[in-house]
């Protein structure tokens, strides 16, 4: 077995990677960027070598650097973690040339299933499923709307070297072919430097279910069973769970065997990924792409297999065979992984970044060695989200015995999961987590662009139990009257007493009459005909509201701001007030004040530098027009007119820091 | 006997409707409480104890012999808030447009005088629509009666000014008198002269709420502390504010039970201070994470922004904090901003309030507008009001300090109690460069070199130590241990006791 290995990617997989090497005896090396130099994998390993500046290119996609950190720390061996260099077959050839092992597959096998064209092509010689369609480049329109009739519409037209939602096109039609063909070659061209394009049948209602295999190099492959990744938004996978709802066993032997058997047609030593397409009309399956490294959500399959697949890896890079055989492989409960993206879901997942003031993630717990919460990050309360990489900051993992309690698990897990100064897309998560289509197991690929067609907005997540909100809003505000009632320098014999009446008053308007009582350790709560028993050690200042109601536990959070008690749970944000009957009497007589009217504004997007102001009062703008700059972590961003008007007035000047939603400025 | 005391239920309702349903009804079309609502607000449930009733004005001019409404335009008494009490006027705009007779501010003085003679806060609620202009100059001399009153009680027990209606003319040089200034948006309006007159005299057109509603005394000016959304967010919010200050000038600041480990540690305060000196950080950041329950009362959130103040506890007890903010003009010290955390820190002095400060300050900010504007003195009224100052002072230097700016932060010359500074603090005269430039000035032209001896300065004076070698800073903390730190000080501190010299008063420099 190796002594070192060292870790060539960063956040959470290389937290992850560490994790099982150390749990192995192995040492560990991280490699980083300038960015990266206080992150949580540089302090998790036992050594760490820097790799440059922050830009990947310039430092974790450097094959020369990872190599000469190798050579400088003695590392033996080199785990790519997944993106970067993972499926870099030049790197992994490199790494063998200089004597040093890469923990992933051959480099013959991963070039081999890097073209999409040539491993559709080994895929039928290995007798997998494929998409109905025309597997050579095409290259005039003309001959794309004879293919696309041949196959039958709709059909996808896709860039050969595509990837990630780009160079892909839809038909249903001749003319969108014809039109398709044209316009998914030259972005191929564009982004990729590579304008091949290919021509296959559109499978309808598709759902993304994906074959774990694992080999050795020994030629033992076996299947570690099947992930479902169908929640994506915008071709980026948000959910996955394993099983899926949706397979039977007859089809997912099916498919199983078909990725061993792809996977040995290329003699594949590692974890990888077998991907297909699923028709949520006839569970017709066919072979997609295979991808040659460890996935990210391959902890679902961790936690229904009882496995490691990070150690296996490990393992089979130094030689061992495989320590089980197919039959040997277990199917236990459900997992799920919700992936947690620094963005702002509210408004059009704008990734954010910045400080993170507070991370507070669910605690991990487990029964024996399966967990029944997991969470994979790389990042730690006070880090810094910068803008060079992924937005991924954390992976939220549950296992249940069923999908339902995974379900359950999940929606506890994201209550529990604090995180401020950056967004996140907790509330989203919460919001897919209770859609009557995902608890069903009803869905394909298309749920969020159906369900969300306008976007995500605080509307979508009703609260299930309000009750509950206004029960914890009661006890909240009783307890901090309670509080007041200690302060010192009150009148002898006059002191304050907390009343015990109150209404609660709702955001969207709704008032609530309810009586708080102290209690046991907690409060209770009798609202509408029903009695709350709360229980709970929570004080002012923390974020965590957990305890029982009624003994059923729970948990939200919970900000004071001003008079209002901001809730946050099942991803419903509500701000809610209590007040006395008089108060709430006397609080109604108040105006209803519209929001300010901020489409009169230029707003900053992003908290960050004010850099430069191009335009002045009384200038007419049109649209499109750059009004201002603004440097936000060290990247500019030229803000530009949305319509034609004329400015007004600078609200801002250059060199001034800039909050989020500040205004800028103001149109006439 | 039984008709009598029917007669006192009748006079008093009759009282309580001030200047009747009609009007009442107008108030609340405006988006406001009355009087009396406002104190009901405003105090514990039937705590309020009302003084002068049936007081009438004593008027005859223009008819105002036949129009005497009981109470004349104030409500007037005491109550607790939370327990604690408190005097309180609140203006009746029902009653003559709430203006200002002779009798009103009979009123007022009378429990302005009750509340130094037993110490307790007055608070005013103000809706007035200035002089009651039938009586001329007896209204006048009533003004006068309260701002002499105002200015006897400063300094002696916490006066404080909801302003939620008109406040113009003399009128507003009550409130500006008191400790503390509130305003409801789009309600109320304080200048020394409206639109009208603005108009006639500058020719400038501008609306009451440009000249000067709560939005303009809450960024522009500073006049007001804090400006609320409604009538009752003010008033409780004001209850709660009240819940920060103690009764009087020899009374100690409250303190209010908490759950808060004053052992607490914070290890994400370790990364606050980014590597680049600079890249702003938000010093509230470290407020919240350091106080009690993360309860911070800002005051004056959006004015001179470069310096925040406001209260919150330290193991239940009130502090008051004041910060440099180096997310706005990197935190530097300017007209607005020493005026602001001046005044702050007199009120804490004044008051018995400890005073917790965080520094990360590059100096007084350059250029014309400021020398014009006068930031020799202005500069110096912060600079006079801690050194002045006798509470407990404990600072923490999270990153720069330089030049005269360091001095004026609660340093140790200006007799600060303790004294910290976090290891990525730089205490010297100026940034490196700057310092590099003027010492090595002949190396001007050589950048490499001036780069070399940039790095040295840095090595050698960026850093706390050469300020810990003179006993300048007491002990170089880590950030994480602040609280446990500043909480341990604070419980060494409360018995400190220095008096200054005995003097008629100090001459700060107005």
């Amino acid at each position: 077995m190796f002594k070192k290995i060292l870790i060539a990617n960063r956040g959470e997989i290389a937290c992850r990677v560490i994790r099982s090497a150390r749990k192995m005896g192995i040492a560990t090396v991280a490699v980083y960027s300038e960015a990266d130099k206080d992150s949580l994998h540089v302090s998790l390993a036992d050594e760490a070598v820097c790799i440059g500046p922050p830009p990947s290119k310039e430092s974790y996609l450097v094959a020369d650097k990872i190599i000469a950190a190798c050579k400088e720390t003695g590392a033996e061996a080199v785990h790519p973690g997944y993106g970067f260099l993972s499926e870099n077959a030049a790197f992994s050839r490199r790494l063998e040339e200089e004597g040093i092992v890469f923990i992933g597959p051959k480099h013959y096998s991963v070039e081999k299933m890097g073209d999409k064209i040539a491993s559709k092509k080994l895929a039928l010689g290995a007798q997998v499923n494929i998409i109905p369609g025309y597997n050579d480049p095409i290259d005039t329109p003309e001959q794309a709307v004879g293919i696309a009739r041949g196959i039958g519409y709709p059909v996808m037209i896709k860039a050969s070297a595509g990837g990630g939602g780009k160079g892909l096109r839809v038909a249903f039609n001749d003319q969108e072919a014809h039109e398709g063909f044209a316009s998914c070659k030259t972005e191929a061209k564009n982004a990729f430097g590579d304008d091949r394009v290919f021509i296959e049948k559109y499978v309808e209602e598709p759902r993304h279910i994906e074959i774990q295999v694992l080999g050795d190099g020994h030629g033992n492959v076996v299947y570690l069973w099947e992930r479902e990744c169908s929640i994506q938004r915008r071709h980026q996978k948000v959910i996955e769970e394993a099983p899926s709802p949706f397979l039977d066993d007859a089809t997912r032997k099916a498919m199983g065997e078909q990725a061993v058997a792809l996977a040995k047609a290329v003699n594949y030593q590692s974890a990888g990924t077998v991907e297909f397409v699923v028709g949520g009309k006839d569970k017709s399956f066919y072979f997609l792409e295979m991808n040659t490294r460890l996935q990210v959500e391959h902890p679902v399959t961790e936690c229904i297999t009882g496995l490691d697949l990070v150690e296996l890896m490990i393992r089979v890079a130094a030689g061992e065979a495989l320590p089980f055989a197919q039959k040997d492989v277990r199917r236990i409960g459900w997992a799920m992984e919700c992936r947690i993206n620094a963005e702002d879901p509210f408004r059009n997942f704008l990734p954010s970044t910045g400080r993170l003031v507070k991370f507070i993630p669910p605690k991990e717990e487990s029964v024996g060695e399966t967990h029944k919460v997991r969470v994979d990050t790389g990042v730690y309360e006070g880090g810094e989200i910068s803008m060079y990489y992924d937005s991924m900051i954390a992976k939220l993992i549950v296992h249940g015995s069923t999908r339902d309690q995974a379900i359950g698990r999940m929606r506890d897990a994201l209550n529990s999961f604090v995180i401020r100064g950056v967004s996140s897309n907790i509330a989203f998560q919460a919001a897919l987590m209770q859609h009557p289509r995902f608890v069903s197991g009803n869905f394909n690929t298309g749920l969020i662009a159906e369900e969300y067609p306008k976007g995500f907005n605080a509307v979508d997540v009703p609260h299930d139990d309000p009750a509950m909100l206004i029960a914890v809003a009661g006890a909240m505000h009783r307890q901090y009257l309670s509080r007041n009632a200690t302060i010192s320098g009150q009148m002898p014999g006059h002191e304050y007493k907390p009343g015990s009446e109150f209404v609660v008053r709702l955001e969207d308007g709704g008032d609530h009459e309810v009586r708080v009582v102290p209690a046991e350790g907690g409060w209770d709560v009798e609202f509408a005909g029903e009695r709350y028993e709360i229980r709970t050690g929570w004080q002012f200042g923390e974020a965590l509201y957990a305890g029982t109601i009624n003994n059923a536990p729970f948990c939200m959070q919970v900000e004071r701001r001003g008079l209002r008690y901001r809730i946050f749970h099942w991803g419903t944000q509500a701000d809610i007030m209590v007040l006395s009957a008089r108060a709430a009497h006397l609080q109604a007589l108040m105006p209803k004040k519209a929001p300010p009217d901020t489409s009169k504004f230029l707003l900053s997007p992003m908290p960050g530098l004010l850099t430069h102001i191009a335009v002045h009062p009384g200038q007419e703008v049109k649209a499109g027009e750059v009004l201002a700059k603004i440097e936000a972590m060290k990247m500019e961003n030229v803000l530009k007119a949305e319509r034609d008007g004329v400015v007004d007035k600078l609200l801002a000047s250059p060199g001034e820091s800039l909050a989020v939603d500040q205004a800028i400025i103001a149109f006439a | 006997m039984q008709e009598i005391i029917r007669q006192l239920d009748e006079k008093r309702e009759l009282a309580r409707l001030g200047g009747g349903q009609r009007r009442i009804d107008a108030q609340h079309s405006k988006g406001k409480l009355t009087a009396r609502e406002r104190i009901e607000l405003l105090l514990d449930e039937g705590t309020f104890e009302e003084w002068d009733m049936f007081k009438e004005h004593r008027c005859t001019d223009f008819g105002m012999g036949e129009t005497k409404i009981p109470s004349d335009g104030v409500v007037t008494g005491y109550g607790t808030v939370n327990g604690r009490m408190v005097f309180v006027f609140s203006q009746d705009f029902t009653v003559f447009g709430g203006a200002l007779s002779e009798a009103h501010a009979e009123k007022i003085c009378k429990i302005m005088d009750h509340a130094m003679k037993v110490g307790a806060p007055v608070i005013g609620l103000n809706d007035s629509g200035g002089a009651r202009i039938q009586e001329g100059v007896a209204a006048l001399g009533g003004y006068a009666d309260v701002f002499q009153r105002n200015v006897m009680a400063s300094g002696v027990v916490p006066q404080i000014s909801l302003i939620m209606g008109p406040c113009a003319g003399g009128a507003v040089y009550s409130p500006a008198m008191t400790d503390f200034i509130f305003m409801v948006k789009d309600t109320s309006y304080m200048f020394v002269t409206g639109p009208e007159v603005v108009k006639t005299v500058t020719h400038e057109e501008v609306t009451a709420e440009e000249l000067g509603g709560a939005v303009t005394h809450t960024t522009k000016s500073g006049v007001a502390d804090l400006a609320f959304e409604n009538d009752v967010d003010a008033l409780l919010m004001l209850r709660r504010f009240i819940n920060y200050l103690p009764m009087h000038n020899r009374d100690k600041a409250p303190i209010r039970q908490t759950q808060d480990p004053a052992e607490r540690l914070d290890m994400s305060l370790d990364t606050l201070v980014p590597d680049n000196p600079n890249k702003p950080y938000d010093i509230k950041e470290l407020i919240i994470k350091t106080v009690d329950d993360s309860d911070f009362f800002e005051l004056q959130p959006d004015h001179a922004k470069n310096i925040v103040i406001g209260f919150a506890r330290m193991e239940g007890q009130t502090v008051g904090i004041v910060a440099n903010q180096p997310m706005v003009m990197a935190g530097c010290l300017d007209i607005k901003s020493s005026i602001k955390g001046g005044r702050f820190v007199r009120f804490c002095d004044a008051f018995n309030i400890p005073i917790i400060t965080f520094v990360d300050v590059p100096g007084f900010m350059p250029g014309t507008a400021q020398e014009y504007g006068g930031i020799i003195k202005h500069g110096a009224k912060l600079l006079y009001a801690y050194a002045e100052c006798t509470v407990p002072k404990i600072t923490v230097i999270t990153r720069k300090a330089y030049g005269g700016a360091y001095d004026v932060m609660a340093s140790k010359h200006l007799r600060g109690d303790v004294n910290f500074a976090w290891p990525t603090a730089e205490i010297a005269v100026m940034g490196p460069k700057g310092a590099v430039e003027i010492i090595f000035r002949e190396d001007k032209s050589d950048p490499a070199k001036l780069a070399a001896r940039e790095a040295e300065y840095k090595a050698k004076f960026a850093n706390p130590f050469v300020a810990g070698a003179r006993g300048f800073i007491d002990d170089v903390i880590q950030p994480h241990e602040t609280r446990k730190r500043i909480c341990r000080s604070l419980v060494m501190l409360r018995n400190k006791k220095i008096e200054n010299p005995w003097r008629k008063h100090g001459n700060i420099p107005l």
